[in-house]
């Protein structure tokens, strides 16, 4: 195999997860300036649709592992068998959705591999030669570049950081398809759950309110609520934060591991504006942060920031409002 | 069955009062006035094993953090919420260690102890990295489960029965083999605050200290080689003024955009 970058994208029921655009668009870089070739590695008990949707949409070589009963994913089954596909071929790199999954199986297998794992990729560039990774520390506040010291590394890509654009490749590429056994010796899946819902939706708002840890104590989500209500088809949401302290259902729960939303309106309150968050809230088509620390993340991601106390700012806010309808 | 299980804990620069980068643009800047504090993701990691060992008495908990001097407050406050021993493994070094290296201190450490279990934070809050729980799992040879909101250890210590939180409110099911690592999400319990008769006394027992110099540890496989201010990715616009004449500005954006009723 002459590919020297490999991206393992995540598919279930026979379907490629939204974060292949990512890996693809992110392999891509490495193509910049030179010609470098990427494959893709799939790997389930039923790989045939993913691995032909890769290769017939993005035009990759693929490498579609069959490995019977893998129905579901486990961690342990995934390190070993992407062990022996990648010790075989040797990448330089190795491109792995930022997902829970990824974040998962990742940094074991790159042990195995004895490659660097960076995680959280969202630029990927070339300093003094070499390549540098940017990916956020301190909650968003900051942003680090990282570089590796290894044959092979291992890279997470943010979901949503790379967006990649729509072209439909010159050929079709190739399928290879292999099989391997993995057998679970430690790790039982038993399947995906639900969690049950409360009924909040909030696709359906055109704008949302979102309370943070700024918020301060649960009392003070009423003012959020009289904020949103100044708003037709509005709805409250949070942070990670306050629905971790039981303030707001985790159905109100903004965020990649929580709902990804996209309202005319979004206005931050007291969000400190950490990635997960961002990623949640990244399609939004106006966003307000309103926060007290003027040096909060939150604040490269909002069209219009304000910095004040949320407990006395959103109060007067409505004043203001309320007597303006009078006049 | 007795049971030894060992929380990696972090301390970290309160990412609330982080505010500068570094002379060199290598790392975020600490100063006197800078505050340490644990990560919190590991309070979570802390207060799952104290409520283990509260139900049963043949569990024992050690806290180990990796890091200079000054983190053994973190063992402390740990101690102060319940643990039993701390081990400190000392580094001569301020910044971003190796996760690589961390990983294999820590497993170092599980394997000179017996551990059972090894619990840590999902992240650290500063260097936002998930590696070093799922990487000490990988050098040991153990099964990981990571980004975990429910947790059943089995009564004969045979197995570990989780939840892994995933995208969208979903969660991956599994039964894991013990000796495991669980990485742990917030939200999954709620980290007790230490009382001052618990932290006088945690102030007063011993740790263990042991010289990352004298583990043996790999050499690092990664670099941080500059920090900076993310760039902006929507304007920021930052409203002046009194807060009467900001909310004024605000609402004259959200008529103008139709967003009011």
């Amino acid at each position: 195999m002459d590919e020297s970058i490999v991206i393992i994208p995540e598919h279930e029921n026979g379907t490629l997860s939204a974060t292949t655009r990512d890996l693809v668009a992110a392999a891509r870089h490495f193509q910049a300036d030179s010609s470098r070739k990427i494959r893709a590695i799939v790997l389930g008990d039923d790989v045939e649709s993913p691995a032909r949707q890769l290769a017939g949409e993005c035009g990759l070589t693929v490498t579609a592992v069959h490995v019977p009963h893998l129905t579901t994913y486990n961690g342990e089954v995934y390190r070993q068998v992407l062990e022996t596909v990648l010790a075989d071929c040797r990448p330089d790199f190795v491109l792995i959705p930022h997902s829970s999954r990824g974040q998962d199986f990742a940094p074991g297998l790159a042990v195995r591999l004895e490659a660097a794992c960076i995680t959280g990729v969202e630029r990927i560039g070339k300093a003094e030669g070499r390549w540098v990774f940017s990916r956020s520390i301190y909650g968003g506040k900051f942003e680090a570049d990282v570089s590796s010291s290894t044959a092979m590394t291992v890279l997470t890509i943010s979901p949503g950081a790379f967006p990649g654009e729509d072209s439909s490749p010159a050929a079709s590429g190739r399928v290879e398809f292999i099989t391997l056994a993995g057998s679970p010796e430690r790790t039982r899946s038993l399947g995906v759950r639900q969690r049950p819902s409360g009924g909040t939706d909030l696709s359906a708002a055109r704008v949302i309110v979102a309370a943070g840890r700024g918020v301060g104590e649960p009392e003070n989500l009423e003012l959020i609520e009289r904020f949103a209500d100044l708003f037709p088809r509005s709805a409250v949401a949070g942070s990670r934060i306050v629905c971790d302290a039981g303030w707001l259902d985790y159905d109100c729960q903004v965020g990649v591991t929580g709902a990804t939303v996209s309202p005319d309106l979004y206005v931050a309150c007291g969000i400190s504006g950490a990635v997960q968050h961002i990623g949640g809230m990244r399609g939004a088509g106006f966003v307000v942060a309103i926060n007290t620390d003027p040096g909060a993340a939150i604040f490269n991601s909002a069209d219009v920031g304000i910095v004040e106390d949320l407990t006395t700012f959103i109060p007067r806010l409505i004043e203001v409002y309320k007597d303006s309808r009078e006049i | 069955m007795t049971m030894n299980i060992l929380v990696c804990v972090k301390q970290v620069l309160d990412p609330e009062a982080a505010v500068a980068i570094d002379r060199d643009a290598r790392w975020v800047a600490s100063g006197p006035e800078t505050a340490y504090r644990m990560n919190r993701y590991d309070e979570f990691a802390v207060e799952a094993a104290v409520q283990l060992q509260e139900n049963d008495t043949r569990i024992t908990v050690d806290v180990i953090t990796v890091g200079p001097e000054r983190s053994d407050a973190v063992l402390r406050r740990a101690m102060g919420m319940g643990a039993d021993h701390g081990i400190h493994v000392t580094t001569d070094f301020e910044g971003p260690l190796d996760p690589r290296v961390t990983a294999a201190a820590v497993a170092s450490v599980a394997r000179d102890r017996s551990c059972g279990l090894i619990l840590a934070g999902v992240m650290s809050e500063d260097a936002m990295q998930g590696l070093v729980g799922p990487m000490a799992a990988e050098c040991l040879g153990w099964p990981c489960a990571t980004s975990v909101m429910e947790m059943d250890v089995a009564g004969d210590r045979s197995a570990v029965a989780v939840e892994r939180e995933m995208e969208g409110g979903r969660r991956d099911v599994l039964s894991i083999r013990l000796p495991a690592v669980i990485t742990v999400q917030s939200g999954i319990n709620t980290p007790r605050y230490p009382s001052l008769s618990n932290m006088l006394r945690a102030n007063r027992q011993p740790l263990d200290i042991l010289s990352a110099d004298g583990l043996g540890l790999p050499t690092p496989l990664q670099a941080v080689t500059q920090v900076r201010r993310p760039e902006k990715s929507r304007a920021g616009l930052i409203l002046g003024g009194s807060p009467e004449e900001k909310a004024q500005q605000l609402l004259g954006m959200f008529l103008e955009r139709s967003f009011l009723g």
